[in-house]
Parts: C-alpha cells; sequence; structure tokens
C-alpha cells in the first residue's frame, strides 16, 4: 500500500468524477470541488478495505482492479456478495447519519487503485450546494434501494435532504424574508430619497419661491403644522376623534364593497373562462357595462338605493367587481390546456377539474385582480363619497373644499394614500400566503 | 453494481396494453381548407413493448397521440386497445382515461401542488385510494425511482429532469395499460437526457407497461425502444418499421456497440429524407 493522494491531479479525478453514477449530472465547479477531496490509493490483492461494524468514514470508487463486496447478514439485499470494478462506487455507509458503521466486509481480489473521500467532508460539500446535493443523495438513493433495503433508509435520507434545505423560506417567513431582503437592498434608502425630493419640491415651490400656480396651494410646514396640532384650527387633525372617524367609516364601507366585489366577482369569472358558452352569453353585457365610469353609475345609484350608505356601498364595489371577474376569467383562461388535460388522463371528474386546476390554476390572476380591485375600490369611493354621505375621506376632502379650508384637504388625500397603500399590501400578503408555489417559483427565478 | 438482472423480453411478463391502430385517417378542415394530418395509418404495437415513434417535428405524430388520449377526434378507421374500440368512425373521440397517460413534452405536473401530492393526485381523484393510503404509494414509488427527498418540495422548485421522472411515477401510480410520451426528454440538456433514458428504462423494468413514445431522435429511438416506427412527414404513416434486435436490459453500453451503428445507419437515410421533406414543406411544430 503505497499512499500517493497528494500527487493525483485534481483533472484526472474530475475525469474519474464524471463518469461514476452518482456524480454525472452535477455541475463542472461542484465536481472540482469534490475532486479535490479525493485521495487516490493501491492496494495489493486481499487488503480489507473495511469490514462489517467498522466506523464509516470514506466512501470509494474503483478506479483500477476489483473489489469483493459482502453485506452482513442481515440486510435484504438482491445480490449480498457482488464484485465490483471499475466506475463502480460502494461504502455510502459513510453517508449515513444514523449508521456511520459499516454493513459489509470489502476486499480486495486483484491490485485496485481506489479514489477515497471522506463522507462527512463531502455531505458539508453537498449541503452547501442543496441543489446539486439533491441530485446526488437521490442518485445515491435510487442506487442504495436498488440493491439493499436498509430500514428506514428513506426516513434518513429525507432528513439529510431537509438539512440541506434548512435555510429555505417556508410559509409566513417569506414575507418576512422579503422585508429583510429589501432592507438589504438599495431600494429603501432610494424610496426615501424619493420621497424627500418630493417633499422638497413641495415646499420650495410653495412656500419659498412661491411659483404662481402654488400660491394658493398649503404649503408643507402649513399641513404638517395642522396634522400635528392638538387644537386643530380646521377641526382635523391626529388628535381628534373625527379624524380617525372618517378613516374608520371609509376603510368599512372599502372592506363591505371589496367583500361583495370578490364573492361576487370571482365565481363569475371562473365561469365565464371555464364555460364557453356561459361566456357568450353574459361576456357582451360585461363587456359594455365594464367601462362606464362610476361618476356616470351616481344618478341611478341614487335612485335605486334610497339609503345613501348602500348607494356608496354600490359605487364602490362596482368598478371591483368588474376587475375581479376579469382577471379571474383571465386567469381561467392563461391555464395550460396540457394541465386540464393531464387531469382527465388521470381519471378527474369534471368538478375535480374545476376544483384541483381551474381554481387553483388561476389564483395568481385572481390575486392581481384583488390587487387591483382593492385600489380602485378606494378610487371609486372617494368619487362615491363626494356625491353622499356625512362621513368618510372622500366627504373630508370635498366639505374642506367647499369651506376652504385647504390643509385639510392635504390631509385627507394623504391619508387616503397611506390608507390605500397598506391595505394593498395587506392583500398582496394574503396572496403570498396562498400559493405558496408561486412564491418559490419566482423566488428560485431571484425575483 | 447497476446490473439489472431480470429477463425483460417484452412479452415476458405483460399481457395487456396491446394497440391497435386500424386505417386511421385524420383530416383537419381550418377553414374549409382539408389538411390531412394521418393518412390511412396502421399499426400493432405488442402489450408491454416499448414503441419509439420517429419523424419531423410537426409530421403529425402528435396527433396520433392524443387520437389515442382520447384528446382528438379521428376522421376514420379504429383504434383499440387490448381488442376493445377506444374511437372509431362511428365513435371518433375516445374518453380520456387513467389506463392511458400522456407525458406531455413540456410536462404537466400541478405547479400548486407538492410532487407527492402530484403522484397521489390519480388515486385520490378516482378515489380508489384514501389520502393516507395514496401519500404512502406513492412515497414508496417515488423512493423506488430516486426520487427521495423532493418529496414535499413544488415541481417548480426542482430539475426538470427529475420532474419528468415525477410525471411518470405519476402516470406509473394508476397502473395504466399504456404510457404516452409525446416528446418528453425533448427540452433537456443531452447529459441529463442520457441519465433519464436510463432512468426511464429502470422504471420500465420494473413496471411492465406499453410504451408509446414519439421523439425525432432516432439514437433515442433505437436505444430505447423494441420496435421503431419512423414516420412519413405529413400527411402521417408508418414508413419505416425496424425491430430493435438488442436485448433488454440495455444501458449506455449499448450507444457504443456495433449493432447499434449499424441500426442507426440502416435507418438515418429515411429518416433524413423525411426531414428534408418537412423542411422543404416550411412545416411548423405540430
Amino acid at each position: 500500500m503505497e499512499p500517493d493522494a497528494q500527487s493525483v491531479e485534481v483533472e484526472r479525478m474530475l475525469e474519474i468524477l464524471r463518469k461514476t453514477m452518482p456524480f454525472q449530472m452535477v455541475s463542472d465547479a461542484l465536481l472540482r470541488r469534490i475532486a479535490a477531496l479525493g485521495r487516490q490509493e493501491r492496494y495489493e490483492r486481499g487488503a480489507v478495505l473495511y469490514d462489517q461494524g467498522d466506523k464509516a468514514g470514506d466512501i470509494y470508487i474503483v478506479i483500477s482492479g476489483s473489489v469483493e463486496h459482502a453485506l452482513e447478514p442481515g440486510i435484504n439485499a438482491r445480490r449480498p456478495v457482488q464484485v465490483l470494478g471499475a466506475g463502480d462506487v460502494f461504502g455510502w455507509a459513510a453517508l449515513l447519519e444514523k449508521y456511520p458503521h459499516r454493513l459489509a466486509k470489502a476486499v480486495v481480489m486483484d491490485v485496485a487503485v481506489i479514489v477515497r473521500i471522506n463522507g462527512d467532508e463531502l455531505l458539508r460539500l453537498l449541503e452547501a450546494d442543496p441543489d446539486a446535493g439533491d441530485v446526488v443523495m437521490s442518485r445515491f438513493a435510487t442506487m442504495i434501494t436498488r440493491d439493499y433495503t436498509v430500514p428506514d433508509l428513506i426516513a434518513q435520507m429525507r432528513g439529510i435532504h431537509r438539512k440541506m434545505h434548512s435555510q429555505d423560506i417556508q410559509g409566513m417567513n417569506l414575507t418576512l424574508y422579503r422585508i429583510l431582503q429589501w432592507i438589504k437592498s438599495p431600494r429603501p434608502y432610494l424610496m426615501v430619497i424619493g420621497i424627500a425630493l418630493f417633499l422638497g419640491t413641495w415646499y420650495l415651490f410653495v412656500e419659498v419661491w412661491k411659483l404662481p400656480r402654488f400660491q394658493e396651494m398649503p404649503g408643507l410646514t402649513v399641513v404638517l403644522k395642522e396634522w400635528l396640532n392638538p387644537n386643530p384650527v380646521y377641526g382635523l387633525s391626529l388628535y381628534t376623534a373625527e379624524y380617525y372617524k372618517h378613516i374608520g367609516v371609509s376603510i368599512w364601507r372599502v372592506a363591505q364593497a371589496f367583500f361583495l366585489a370578490t364573492a361576487l366577482g370571482v365565481p363569475l369569472g371562473l365561469f365565464l373562462g371555464w364555460s364557453r358558452k356561459f361566456k357568450e352569453y353574459v361576456f357582451p353585457v360585461f363587456e359594455t357595462l365594464r367601462p362606464i365610469p362610476i361618476l356616470a353609475w351616481v344618478p341611478l345609484a341614487i335612485v335605486m338605493f334610497i339609503a345613501t350608505e348602500s348607494a356608496v356601498i354600490y359605487l364602490t364595489f362596482l368598478a371591483s367587481f368588474f376587475a375581479t371577474a376579469l382577471n379571474t376569467m383571465l386567469g381561467v383562461e392563461s391555464i395550460e390546456e396540457s394541465y386540464v388535460r393531464a387531469a382527465y388522463c388521470l381519471g378527474a371528474k369534471k368538478w375535480q377539474v374545476f376544483r384541483h386546476v381551474i381554481v387553483p390554476g388561476a389564483l395568481p390572476f385572481i390575486f392581481t385582480g384583488l390587487q387591483i380591485s382593492i385600489g380602485v375600490a378606494w378610487f371609486s369611493l372617494v368619487a362615491a363619497e363626494m356625491v353622499s354621505g356625512q362621513y368618510g375621506l372622500g366627504y373630508v376632502i370635498n366639505t374642506s373644499y367647499t369651506m376652504v379650508r385647504y390643509p385639510t384637504i392635504i390631509i385627507g388625500m394623504i391619508t387616503l394614500g397611506a390608507v390605500g397603500y397598506v391595505t394593498s399590501a395587506m392583500v398582496r400578503i394574503l396572496g403570498d400566503y396562498l400559493m405558496q408555489w408561486r412564491v418559490r417559483e419566482l423566488a428560485l427565478g431571484g425575483q | 453494481m447497476a446490473t439489472m438482472t431480470q429477463n425483460m423480453s417484452p412479452a415476458a411478463k405483460a399481457t395487456r396494453g396491446a394497440i391497435k391502430i386500424d386505417d386511421v385517417v385524420k383530416i383537419y378542415d381550418p377553414a374549409g381548407a382539408a389538411v390531412m394530418a394521418v393518412d390511412h395509418c396502421s399499426l400493432d404495437i405488442a402489450a408491454g413493448e416499448i414503441c419509439m415513434i420517429v419523424g419531423p417535428s410537426g409530421c403529425g405524430k402528435t396527433t396520433l397521440l392524443n387520437a389515442i388520449a382520447g384528446f382528438h377526434e379521428i376522421t376514420s378507421g379504429r383504434i383499440l386497445l387490448d381488442g376493445e374500440v377506444l374511437c372509431s368512425t362511428e365513435k371518433p373521440k375516445a374518453e380520456p382515461g387513467s389506463d392511458r397517460i400522456v407525458v406531455f413534452q413540456n410536462g404537466a405536473l400541478l405547479p400548486w401542488k407538492t410532487n407527492l401530492e402530484n403522484v397521489a393526485f390519480g388515486p385520490l381523484m378516482q378515489g380508489k385510494l384514501s389520502r393516507a393510503e395514496a401519500h404512502e404509494k406513492a412515497l414508496s414509488m417515488m423512493a423506488d425511482a430516486g426520487l427521495s427527498g423532493v418529496e414535499h418540495n413544488y415541481p417548480g422548485e426542482i430539475s426538470s429532469g427529475m420532474r419528468r421522472r415525477v410525471e411518470i411515477v405519476r402516470a406509473l401510480m394508476n397502473d395504466p395499460k399504456v404510457l404516452l410520451l409525446d416528446e418528453p426528454y425533448r427540452a433537456l440538456d443531452s447529459l441529463t437526457k442520457s441519465v433519464m433514458h436510463e432512468a426511464l428504462l429502470e422504471i420500465y423494468y420494473r413496471n411492465k407497461v406499453t410504451i408509446f413514445f414519439i421523439t425525432h431522435d432516432l439514437e433515442e429511438a433505437i436505444f430505447l425502444g423494441h420496435k421503431v416506427v419512423i414516420m412519413t412527414t405529413r400527411p402521417c404513416k408508418p414508413k419505416k418499421v425496424l425491430e430493435v434486435d438488442i436485448p433488454h436490459p440495455r444501458d449506455y453500453s449499448v450507444l457504443t456497440s456495433k449493432r447499434f451503428r449499424e441500426l442507426i445507419e440502416e435507418t438515418n437515410d429515411a429518416v433524413h429524407e423525411e426531414a428534408l421533406k418537412a423542411f422543404a414543406a416550411g412545416e411548423k411544430e405540430g
């Protein structure tokens, strides 16, 4: 036995690994790192590489010569005794965590040249690159399960896999992960700069340079003073209960309208996309009504609903409903035909295809629709509240105009924007939560 | 150590899954201009046989597969599975069913279900197994196919080679008579492809099914198939049927064997001729 591990150049080892079963599909970069772990050694006939029960340290790749591999009696194998030749790999007990002892005896038959790789070091390499690691480990699992029945083997493999993916993102953590990524990226700082530029421009135009068009506008400092004033000049600030009542009323109206629009729009969209006949009946009417602006519905809404509250909710609901239904329909139409066909092939009935293919397949579009929907709900709300109602942010903006309370207009507008942004983000978070598959796909795509 | 010892002649084990394609014609009629896609095509595929259908892209071979699967109607003729009529001139469209499962060209694992849920899908939908039973069976079949560890991942998270394997296992969960593969390895790089071929054979040796495999890769066809059918380009019908006399089980050493090279030489001209015709006709994918 003359160990000459140091003298083996990585290149030759690389060639060997490329031809060896579990490593075939691994990238060259990783192979090179694996090759660096390899030590080539030469053994004379009769040398015992390891015996049953020995502690397992290395895995072995036969380069030349032959090795007899005899399994211990307890193991159920297709062929308990095998002769291994060039290109064969053995001794994978070194990769198992719970069985670090040898299950077989390996004896050199002809003078053999063998590459040894330390199991722990190899595992560590694979863990560092979970994607390639998966491939190697799953090849290993195939090879082992094809030849032996080792108790618990699958469970162990799974354990190793789980360890490799321990940094993976799961469940609601994803939102947190995104926020973390966002903070690490330059984007928040750009955002702060953007806001600062905007506010700075406002301040300069109105209060410093007093540009012609901006003379009548309330300035930044005036608005801030009013907003943060415990005794506001025009009656509305962060310290007045009235302010929160307006916000609350608006949110409640949007919530009702949004809920209605979703409850009616999603099923309508699903059926529009699912049934060609239904679409032929309904879609022309739908497409005629959809472009009509909310303000054009106002007179009709007032005639239809005597109570102003219902009229406001109805108007808020309309545009949301159209956005949700349309996007849902497009979502169904976007589903690949082969998914539907595959489901039928696998014996699914029509309603099962609807439940397991159509609905989940349309979900990404549905959530796009819901985000648009919540946005247009706020749009429409303001229009509706300007027409009728006694509370709400749209009402604040409108009455402040007629009562010449200019700073309050701006307070109402900014509040509206902020609340709208928050609700929209909530819809997105809910969507992430419900569509883990998609989120993980996008995360893998680096988006 | 990765030798396969079972004796694997196709007729040895399989007693079901014989397909008879009898004088099938398919005419597409877009806007009155009748286009003949399949022209009086007759073909017998024995139970448990791997039948490779080779033809240039767009030659109409997928049309044939769609007719067997029950996705499209035929214009005339008959297709029988184990003596039972799937479709005929009188009943032009077969019912899709779990006895004939398609593995799609671009893959059709449901991306919103985990690999395990995908594999368990068939028996669950058919009400054949409870959820626990289906999952148990799926886990063991996936382990057999070397897919341990990816059960709880979504299809989008694993490599495309693995996705194909999951899809084939999903099909085999239903104990089908026939697997219909529509250029399943087309999108894979050649290295992955070679691994997939061996994996497919491994799976085949374990589960005797008839395989109807569409490809335009002659080497792939001869390496995998018991029978290789070279199709004429549109309209599609068998031009040459080659019985591959290389014994199964096969592994990659076959690729460098003399017989393999001879068979390639024997068929290469026929394939090339059709490819030229297809090219001249300016056919697109079909």
